[in-house]
């Protein structure tokens, strides 16, 4: 570590909601009850569609909302009644949201400016953070002669200047292109390794997700879906929801019936060995499907997109559409039937009325361990 | 440009000078006979070329007349009619936008409806009010019967009396209540970023350091523009300082000017003192276009958006 690494870091506050709602009037319930403990120093995201309550959320724990019901504790202390400014955390908004008249030097130490910190340490605090940002050559710029980029770099600056035990972010990088985007993403991962705050970043990219999170917090119209690593949360997804946010293209769901020996498509083939009965939701990932000549499963192929380093097949199976990729060079007749397999170790089998992952439902002790192999 | 025909370019050059000439033509014939004296004037009638005598002219409306105590009060009233305008529009725009209040909505219309009702309409209430600015509390008092019990209780009704006619504050008060203002600051607050306010807050300034630190900057050109233009209406009121105040040393210049012509029959007034007292008067509403001319077409701009 450099002594930039050192100078500013955060002691980390763990963040506990307990029993959390939120109703903006009787008719926009937007969080009806949460319990969630994030540890200190973890990087969690919380990944939704637009319009699932995560800014929602967000603000509540920086203060800037009020909380219906519950309670919010950030390093122990209870806080949901407390003004923003006594939560300890700082905040990164989308639009960035820096003051336009004050220069980037000012927008970052404002913050000290009204907890009344003295000008020369303003002036120390404010050089190290815009040389750990990269921003050193453009603290006497206002906000608007600055990229989108750099912008979002002293927005961040102006939060961890504070040295805050919880960082929060609002989708800090939706506004950036591509690109930059990509840059960003492993500048605030190194950001993070090295002041170590307990940060809480809110996004609807599932790739930001994957990338920045120890773990992922999904949530689905205010209630939590799954929280996870990321790797659990895309070779276990809990939920039809879940399987289908994460991963992309998103895993297939084929309605599927057991007879007590296999599951069956609707048009007869079978998919797999199953003990069960009933109606189920299949799920299979597009790469986890292979085409190869002699394999048991058809398929109509209706659509091929080439994206260079593999293909995206669209095709019909009894009536429901799949898509599945393939490597790159794999030799298809694009006007016959396809020939698939499933690969039978990453099927996921998800309860019908309930939308739940069935745990453990290809279990071998289920399933004939000799007909597994029929189907791959 | 639309159009590049040579017709159509005669034409409107021919149009736009005589929209100059009609314009300019009576602020001429205000400085040449401001210029000129009254035997003169008496002599030739309309004075279309100028004279020498402005000076004289305009000591004679110093000297003479009321019109600088008047310009005074024109002062007086102008200045604190746009700083309280100022105040008061940013304030209430500013409760509307960033605070969640409960009829927010209506209260706005409400603000919005003096711009609909102008103070020349409402001029007759106004008076009365101004009379008596408790008369509507003691309306309220009669007509929800309160009043009687007071009369049964205490031995007589409550009756309050005020009277602000005639007085500076009296002048000034009915022309603030205008919404004008609070709606060119509403419309700017709302092209502002709407995170700015809940950026602050995290920063750990409250609501009295975001408008002092970071609202005001922000809008300073806007309030720059609200102020060069409600002085400028102020100091060209007509008909409220007309009606408002009685005595001439409470009068306004405008007011004054035209109370420079005299009432009796028969007397030719002098016009060349009057147009030299316009000159005098106009000079400072002049003199403020031209310095803050960038502050006047924001303006503009501003309320036309
Ligand atoms: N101030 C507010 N008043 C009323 N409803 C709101 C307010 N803010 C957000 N909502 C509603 O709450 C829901 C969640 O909003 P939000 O937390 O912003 O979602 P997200 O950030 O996940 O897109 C939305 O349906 C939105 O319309
Ligand atoms: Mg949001």
């Amino acid at each position: 570590m450099t002594a930039i690494d050192t100078a500013i870091r955060a002691a980390a506050a763990d963040i506990e909601l307990i029993g959390v709602t939120k109703a903006y009037d009787a008719k926009t319930v937007v969080i009806p009850q949460l319990d969630v403990a994030l540890r200190p120093g973890e990087f969690t995201v919380v990944l939704g569609p637009s319009g699932c309550g995560k800014s929602t959320l967000l603000q509540m724990i920086a203060g800037l909302e009020r909380v219906s019901g519950g309670k919010i504790l950030i390093g122990g202390r209870e806080v949901q009644n407390l003004e923003p400014k006594h939560r300890g955390c700082a905040m990164v908004f989308q639009n960035y949201a820096l003051y336009p008249h004050m220069t980037v030097a000012e927008n970052m130490a404002y913050s000290l400016k009204v907890a009344g910190v003295s000008k020369a340490e303003r002036a120390e605090r404010v050089a190290t953070v815009a040389k750990m940002l990269g921003l050193a050559d453009f603290l006497a710029r206002k906000p608007g002669q600055l990229s989108g980029g750099q912008r979002q770099r002293v927005a961040i600056g102006r939060a961890i200047i504070r040295e805050p035990g919880v960082l929060l972010f609002d989708e800090p990088l939706s506004n950036l292109d591509a690109q930059l985007r990509h840059d960003m993403r492993v500048e605030l991962a190194d950001l993070h390794r090295r002041i170590g705050a307990t940060s809480v970043f809110v996004t609807h990219d599932q790739v930001e997700a994957m990338t920045l999170a120890d773990r992922i917090l999904i949530l689905n119209k205010g209630h939590i879906e799954q929280f996870d690593t990321p790797k659990a949360i895309y070779h276990h997804p809990a939920s039809i929801f879940v399987a289908k946010f994460i991963g992309s293209p998103p895993m297939n769901i084929l309605a599927v019936t057991g007879d007590g020996s296999a599951l069956r498509l609707a048009d007869g083939q079978v998919v797999a060995n199953f003990a069960g009965k009933g109606s189920f939701q299949l799920g299979i990932r597009p790469e986890d499907i292979t085409v190869k000549a002699g394999g048991p499963i058809k398929a109509q192929i209706r659509y091929r997109e080439d994206l260079g380093s593999h293909e995206i097949l669209e095709a019909d199976i009894a009536g429901q559409p799949l898509r599945i990729a393939t490597p790159f060079g794999a030799e298809i007749d694009p006007t016959s039937t396809l020939s698939l397999s499933f690969s039978q170790a990453r099927l996921h089998l998800f309860d019908n009325g309930t939308s739940r992952a069935i745990s453990n439902a290809f279990d071998q002790t289920k399933s004939a361990p000799a007909s597994v192999k029929e189907y791959q | 440009m639309v159009e590049n025909a040579r017709s159509i370019n005669i034409a409107a050059s021919i149009l736009l000078i005589i929209g100059i000439v009609y314009i300019v033509g009576p602020l001429y014939l205000t400085l040449s006979t401001a210029s000129q004296s009254y035997e003169y004037m008496l002599r030739n009638g309309l004075a279309w070329v100028p004279g020498g005598e402005l000076f004289a002219n305009m000591g004679k409306v110093i000297n003479d007349t009321r019109i600088p105590i008047q310009m005074l009060n024109s002062m007086i009233v102008a200045f604190s009619n746009a700083l309280a305008t100022c105040a008061l529009s940013f304030l209430s725009a500013y409760a509307i936008v960033y605070f969640r209040i409960r009829w927010a909505g209506v209260v706005f219309a409400l603000i919005l409806a003096t711009i609909m009702l102008p103070l020349d309409i409402r001029v007759i209430t106004t008076y009365q009010v101004a009379s008596n600015i408790f008369s509507p509390l003691n309306a309220v008092l009669d007509v929800t019967g309160l009043n009687d019990l007071i009369a049964n209780a205490f031995g007589a009704p409550v009756h309050l009396e005020l009277s602000v006619l005639n007085t500076h504050f009296g002048l000034i008060a009915p022309l603030v209540a205008h919404g004008t203002g609070t709606f060119l600051f509403r419309q700017f607050f709302l092209t502002l970023p709407k995170d700015l306010f809940k950026a602050a807050r995290m920063d750990g300034a409250g609501p009295i350091r975001f408008l002092f630190d970071i609202l005001l900057p922000l809008a300073r050109t806007s309030v720059a523009s609200l102020f060069v233009l409600t002085f400028l209406s102020g100091w060209t009121q007509y008909l409220w300082p007309l009606v408002g105040a009685s005595t001439p040393d409470m009068q306004t210049a405008v007011v004054g000017l035209a109370r420079l012509v005299p009432d009796a029959d028969g007397q030719v007034p002098d016009f060349p003192m009057i147009m030299a007292g316009a000159v005098l008067v106009s000079l400072v509403p002049l003199s403020m276009i031209a310095l803050l001319q960038r502050f006047l077409v924001q303006g503009l701009v501003l309320s036309e958006k």
